[in-house]
């Protein structure tokens, strides 16, 4: 089975639009989360989110008409731009590999769609424009992409909920395996939207939904709801030894991977904790490794009330006595839930924090509920002596996927 | 070691017929499923006419949930996946839970729960809003979800929102993961339900016939929207045998593409599609003398049903005037994120009943549509190997390689 390599990396997010200044201000502890108040008037008062406030979509993509691009579409497209322009991917050596693009977005094209049908609501269908329907498709921003850099191999969108991202990582790390690829583009994007803001506000799940100051503090006792944020996070992932002959930095290297479906929807607890628990033991045998060769974990916790739970004690529950002495960082503490891109943001940082060693803490964690299984995780960023790390991503309604990523030794 | 992958069930929800063997007579007869909508106000367009699925209830094909909590592409798919289990034999309950997954695709998720949305945000009463407008519901990925929620399947779960290809490219998908070995059985396919934004954006693209559509033919005026779902059952071919299970076919690859050219408008000279036909058939080990019926993605769009003959020619050569290519949509409508599920499932029966659909509303050739599009009738030959084709927006090709196997 061919060994797949990262031999680039590229996000657009709330703290910045370069991994290693983002890196820097997570291990800071600075926050990319601000108060909102853009929906209220739609009956939605998110009180904290992270959205990409100041993106420029012309500072990536300069000097083509960028009207056909919605925001998910031009989020998408510049990340991958910079995941390109890490390690010099020429558009002509693109497509002589015909490389292929993995897009996982949780609502995907969802606001686009919203404001072309509330338009033909408001004005009638006589009104509406063939150029924005064609953004209407949730594939839409993965054909966008791939038109702009010339990626004429597989093109898919993977729409898993907030594992999205890191599903898609997983589904081009096999693509590659089986040989049916030799690049891919692999990633995640999600937009900030009143769409978003409703979808989870009527859940109960937004941070401070059920009242009381707003605290999205993963593992906290006290944390009640997410905040949702914004951007895209891509790597590129290929064949090692192609990577290798082709002079490329192999920045770290996917061991192995695991998606598993909690048929409880994420209302049965234990049955919830199962099948995390299940996707990281899959992931590790995937990885060919047990639970005392990880060095660190990237939490998917968000702050959500339950969720947060079960990840730690699945956690737990499949890493045995390592949990106990497991350096664990949460990133969405400070970026938010980027939903879709979250688990590959995840994944660009831990690979940013093996090499750097040092791993981001989870700023405010000042107040864990007794028992709680992974010691480790706390308020201050730490030196990290790290070569394997494991990262989770765990969805709202039931889904959980785990990926095992290792520096190159 | 990659292990060989078979198709052991069908389920087929259309416009017409209900499970796969009343949809197959249908479909054999030339029925067609176009009728007046009923499931929006159509007034404002030119023209009424859609396959949807009429008198649909889900409540039979439900065991665990409630059909209530969830919009109609789901119900369409657990109905879909429920037929499909059965046909293939298959107990949900007896099945190792764990190791058994969902993927699917779709064009639009839920779009019910956005309309409810949407005509509340534009009157102003969203505060009064019901879970008719919960957005959470709206959501892709509900579909594979729920479905592997209904049947307990605890494996792999994924949706492929690849518009109107999504079907094959989460067909591939789960002929890799059973292929792999990361499950023993996959639940696959893809379903929508009948929606405003892509009817109307059709609409505004002048790309819909007014009353029939008429793929390949020389006055053909467009597609037709439509709903529905199918669900193939693929298992490794040891387990299928293991067990006794009848077997429609083997899956013997698959190629997928992008255009990278423009999102509603394919290559001009057919190369992302053709590369995708010449993909799958490299990886199944076969030439395009090989292959014994496509089934086109044939829209009835006076561009696709072109461009489509130029593809099947760049990649069969002279092999494309000996090869029967037909186009269910010509009955169907076109399904979206359905479509090339129910074709799939279609490749996949066609080869053990040795027949092949035809292309109704077919009258007069096109000069530019040269190829043989089995006009107006099904016909009995030997069907050994299958290729089910779809592009979508976004450049997105996909064709997935079925065959029979021997002895």
């Amino acid at each position: 089975m061919d060994r797949v390599a990262i031999t680039g990396m590229g996000v657009v997010s709330s703290l910045g639009d370069s991994h290693r200044d983002v890196h820097a201000a997570l291990c800071q502890g600075r926050s990319g989360l601000r108060p909102v108040t853009q929906f209220a008037s739609t009956g939605a008062p998110c009180r904290l989110a992270g959205p990409v406030a100041d993106f420029d979509e012309k500072k990536y993509l300069p000097g083509r008409n960028l009207r056909p691009l919605d925001r998910l579409a031009r989020l998408a497209t510049s990340a991958v731009k910079l995941a390109l322009a890490d390690t010099g991917w020429t558009p002509e050596l693109l497509r002589s590999n015909e490389a292929g693009l993995a897009l996982g977005t949780m609502f995907g094209a969802a606001h686009t769609v919203g404001e072309f049908d509330r338009g033909t609501v408001i004005n009638g269908p006589g009104s509406a424009s063939p150029l924005d329907f064609a953004n209407t498709v949730l594939n839409a921003a993965a054909g966008q992409a791939a038109i702009w850099h010339g990626l004429t191999g597989i093109n898919s969108t993977i729409t898993t909920g907030i594992t999205a991202g890191l599903d898609a990582i997983g589904y081009a790390t096999d693509l590659i395996r089986s040989g049916r690829a030799t690049v891919v583009v692999a990633g995640g994007a999600e937009e900030f939207s009143l769409e978003t803001v409703h979808a989870f506000e009527r859940a109960g799940l937004l941070c401070g939904s059920h009242g009381g100051e707003p605290l999205p503090v993963p593992f906290h006792a006290r944390r009640n709801g997410i905040a949702p944020g914004e951007g895209a996070a891509f790597v590129i992932l290929e064949d090692l030894d192609r990577a290798l002959a082709g002079g490329r930095p192999v920045l770290a290297e996917i061991r192995g991977h695991a998606g598993t479906m909690d048929t409880s929807g994420a209302k049965d607890g234990k049955l919830a904790m199962e099948a995390i628990a299940r996707s990281i033991k899959l992931a590790l045998r995937d990885a060919g490794c047990g639970p005392d060769d990880i060095d660190c974990l990237s939490a998917s916790a968000n702050g959500s009330v339950a969720t947060d739970g079960y990840e730690a004690c699945a956690a737990a529950c499949a890493l045995g006595g390592r949990a106990a002495h497991l350096p664990v960082t949460a990133v969405k503490s400070m970026l938010g839930d980027t939903l879709g891109a979250s688990g590959v943001m995840q994944l660009i940082d831990l690979v940013e924090s093996m090499r750097q060693g040092t791993l981001p803490g989870i700023p405010n964690l000042d107040e864990v509920d007794a028992g709680f299984p992974l010691p480790m995780a706390g308020p201050e960023s730490r030196e990290l002596n790290a070569r394997i790390g494991l990262v989770n991503s765990v969805g709202a309604h039931g889904s959980s996927c785990s990926l095992v990523v290792a520096l190159r030794t | 070691m990659r292990r060989r992958v078979v198709v052991t069930g069908a389920g087929v929800v259309s416009s017409i017929g209900l499970g796969r063997q009343p949809f197959w007579t249908n479909l054999m007869d030339g029925r067609s499923g176009i009728s007046p909508v009923e499931s929006m106000d159509t007034s404002e367009h030119g023209f009424h006419r859609g396959g949807e699925v009429k008198g649909f209830t889900p409540g039979p094909w439900f065991r665990r949930l409630d059909p209530g909590c969830m919009g109609r592409a789901s119900q369409f798919g657990v109905a879909a996946g429920r037929m499909a289990l059965d046909d293939a034999g298959l107990d949900p309950l007896e099945v190792d839970a764990q190791s058994a997954g969902v993927a699917m695709g779709t064009t639009s998720g839920e779009p019910e729960y956005l309309r409810c949305f949407d005509d509340h945000l534009v009157a102003g009463t969203l505060d009064k809003a019901g879970v008719e407008a919960d957005l959470l519901r709206y959501l892709a990925h509900t579909i594979a979800a729920n479905i592997a929620c209904e049947m307990g399947f605890g494996g792999v779960n994924t949706t492929i929102p690849c518009a109107c290809a999504a079907g094959n490219y989460a067909i591939a998908y789960a002929f890799d993961a059973v292929g792999s070995g990361r499950a023993d059985l996959m639940m696959a396919g893809g379903a929508d339900a009948f929606a405003r934004v892509p009817y109307t954006g059709f609409a505004r693209l002048g790309a819909v016939a007014p009353e029939v559509c008429r793929p390949f033919d020389r006055n053909r005026k467009g597609m037709i929207p439509g709903e529905g779902a199918a669900v193939l059952v693929l298992e490794p071919l040891e387990h299928a045998r293991r067990r006794g299970a009848p077997i429609y076919a083997e899956i013997a690859g698959y190629g997928l593409s992008c255009d990278a050219y423009h999102m509603t408008s394919a290559h001009p000279e057919g190369a992302g599609a053709a590369r995708a036909m010449t993909s799958a058939l490299a990886q199944s080990g076969m030439g395009p003398e090989d292959v014994s019926y496509i089934s086109a993605h044939g829209t009835g769009t006076a561009s696709n049903d072109r461009l489509e003959t130029i593809a099947v020619k760049r990649a069969f050569g002279e092999s494309a005037y000996r090869a029967p290519i037909s186009s269910i949509k010509s009955m169907l409508g076109h399904t979206m994120g359905a479509a090339s599920a129910i074709e799939a499932a279609v490749c996949a029966v066609a080869i053990r009943e040795n027949r092949i659909p035809p292309t109704m509303n077919f009258e007069e050739p096109d000069p530019e549509c040269d190829l043989d599009y089995v006009p107006n009738r099904a016909r009995d030959c030997d069907v050994r190997v299958t290729m089910s084709n779809a592009f979508a927006f976004g450049g997105a090709n996909s064709s997935v390689i079925f065959k029979r196997i021997e002895g």
